[in-house]
């Protein structure tokens, strides 16, 4: 089962929580101006300290469709996923601990777990962290910390990043504010699924900006205290609707699981919207019939490369794309029953 | 109130940022708040999450000149890194350094931009295995030494002599 079927902590407000290390072995060139042999070499010796536990994808290998789909998983970043020289992909079981081998460093490890679980996540990642150092000498200077491709990511080489959902915030226009605030404590605001300006599912990712000078509890405490605010204030603008306001949300939620049940076809983007509203019903009880997990399970599978990976064919247009995805819905819901 | 940038349209963009208490911020109109790309890093698409500013970005951009932070101190441009044999102007044209060895070769040149990204410049956190017992000596060391210069202040000077063995003896080890 995929960490995004599990049910996490918060789930009313949080999405997932994420940790992500940077990390170069000495004796290498930095991934630009790798030679073929030394990349190779890299990539088993990666292959070599992670052991058998975790599941090896070469990712030459892949069509460009299997390796979107990694993206929208959230296990792979675009440009690994648009790499021609060698480059690899670990992963446990679960999809939770991942190793991207020769991305922009030599090795990008990251935990995600669902919902609020900062904590766990980091323990997992740190565990596997000391995996590949016990095994590789990792290129880290007392003073600079982990030395990196980019300068960016000095230091601890932490990226710690919790996907909140904020639908109550976005209505009463609080996000552009609430960015704000965060980049004055060195915290940065952005969207999931966002292709223009405007993110999708009212999903916002928080993560630090600052690697060089804090340490992974510092950055780790700051991002759990802007975080638990957030909720609350999220939590509290949720219970501020009432009368004809709040009966007009709960219509809107109602009808959103309609057409998810029953509409015969669903643009991702009519997909997005019908998710934050079912997701925040389902935080208020106002929808029991669905769990979660699995709105969370479909945020994932249907979307475009993972959609056309599970279909029965390639889709010839945009208009059967979206057919193909009520269908995907209606069965998946049929089947969770 | 003008553009910053362009002193021309008006200014419809407030850019501010703190990290590690070090603060700045510009008013740009919209054309050139699209150019220097801080409006976008909000809200950039998906793939980016696991990306960072760009060092280029931060140390070239005209911000700096705004901020007057130092332009890119040009004395090791004669000099190459043993590692791979870059310059410091390769490593300006990429933003990025070429193997580890960069880091120690062109330090000082590197000083101000990391000041500029990071605010501070000397690491604090996890450490390898093998470099744990080296680390934690010397961040107890540090530790000491501020406990003894706030004894000292104090004129405590009965914890100031105990602090003062304590650490003498752990550089003796």
């Amino acid at each position: 089962m995929a960490w995004y079927q599990v049910k996490g902590n918060d789930s009313d407000t949080v999405f997932s929580s994420r940790i992500r290390f940077a990390r170069n072995l000495t004796g290498y060139r930095f991934e630009a101006g790798l030679s073929t042999k030394d990349a190779e070499e890299i990539i088993s010796r990666i292959e070599g300290a992670l052991g058998d536990e975790y599941i090896k994808t070469d990712m030459c290998g892949l069509s460009a469709l299997q390796a979107q789909s990694l993206v929208e998983q959230h296990l792979i970043s675009r440009d690994f996923a648009s790499k021609k020289t060698p480059h690899a992909l670990f992963r446990n079981d679960n999809k939770s601990l991942s190793v991207m081998a020769l991305e922009e460093d030599h090795i990008r490890l990251q935990c995600i777990l669902p919902g609020l679980s900062l904590r766990d996540a980091y323990r997992f990642a740190c565990e596997c962290d000391d995996k590949l150092d016990s095994a590789l000498e990792l290129a880290y200077d007392e003073s600079l910390g982990y030395l990196t491709h980019c300068p960016t990511n000095l230091g601890t080489g932490m990226r710690a990043s919790v996907m909140l959902f904020l639908p109550a915030l976005k209505a009463a226009n609080m996000i552009a504010s609430l960015a704000h605030q965060l980049s004055k404590i060195g915290l940065t605001m952005r969207g999931l699924y966002g292709e223009g300006s405007e993110p999708h599912g009212c999903l916002y990712q928080v993560s630090n900006q600052v690697t060089l000078g804090a340490s992974e509890e510092d950055i780790l405490h700051k991002l759990e205290e802007a975080v638990q605010s957030i909720i609350e204030k999220e939590r509290k603008l949720r219970q501020q609707l009432s009368g004809e306001a709040a009966e007009r949300r709960a219509d809107r939620i109602h009808r959103a699981e309609g057409t998810l049940r029953y509409a015969s076809m669903l643009s991702s983007e009519e997909f997005f919207s019908i998710y934050a509203d079912l997701k925040l019903g389902i935080a208020l009880g106002l929808i029991d019939s669905i769990s979660d997990e699995t709105l969370n399970t479909l945020l994932i599978n249907v979307l475009p490369a993972t959609l056309t990976q599970n279909a029965p064919s390639a889709p010839k247009s945009g208009a059967e794309r979206d057919r193909q995805r009520a269908a995907f819905i209606k069965q998946a819901l049929e089947v969770s029953k | 109130m003008k553009c910053e940038n362009c002193k021309n349209n008006d200014a419809t963009f407030f850019y501010e940022e703190t990290i590690n208490g070090q603060s700045r911020s510009v008013r740009l109109c919209a054309e050139c708040a699209t150019k220097m790309k801080a409006g976008e890093k909000l809200f950039a698409e998906q793939g980016d999450a696991f990306s960072f500013p760009s060092f280029t970005q931060l140390h070239n951009n005209f911000l700096d000149g705004l901020f007057g932070i130092t332009a890119p101190n040009t004395k090791g441009t004669a000099k190459s890194c043993p590692g791979c044999g870059a310059t410091w102007n390769d490593l300006l044209k990429s933003s990025k350094a070429f193997c580890p060895e960069c880091y120690t070769t062109f330090l000082e040149e590197l000083r101000p931009t990391l000041r500029s990204l990071h605010g501070n410049v000397t690491h604090t956190g996890r450490a390898p295995a093998g470099r744990r017992a080296q680390k934690e000596k010397r961040d107890r060391l540090a530790s000491l030494k501020a406990q003894l210069g706030e004894a000292i202040k104090a004129e405590n000077f009965e914890e100031a002599a105990k602090l003062r063995d304590e650490i003498r003896g752990l550089e003796k080890e």
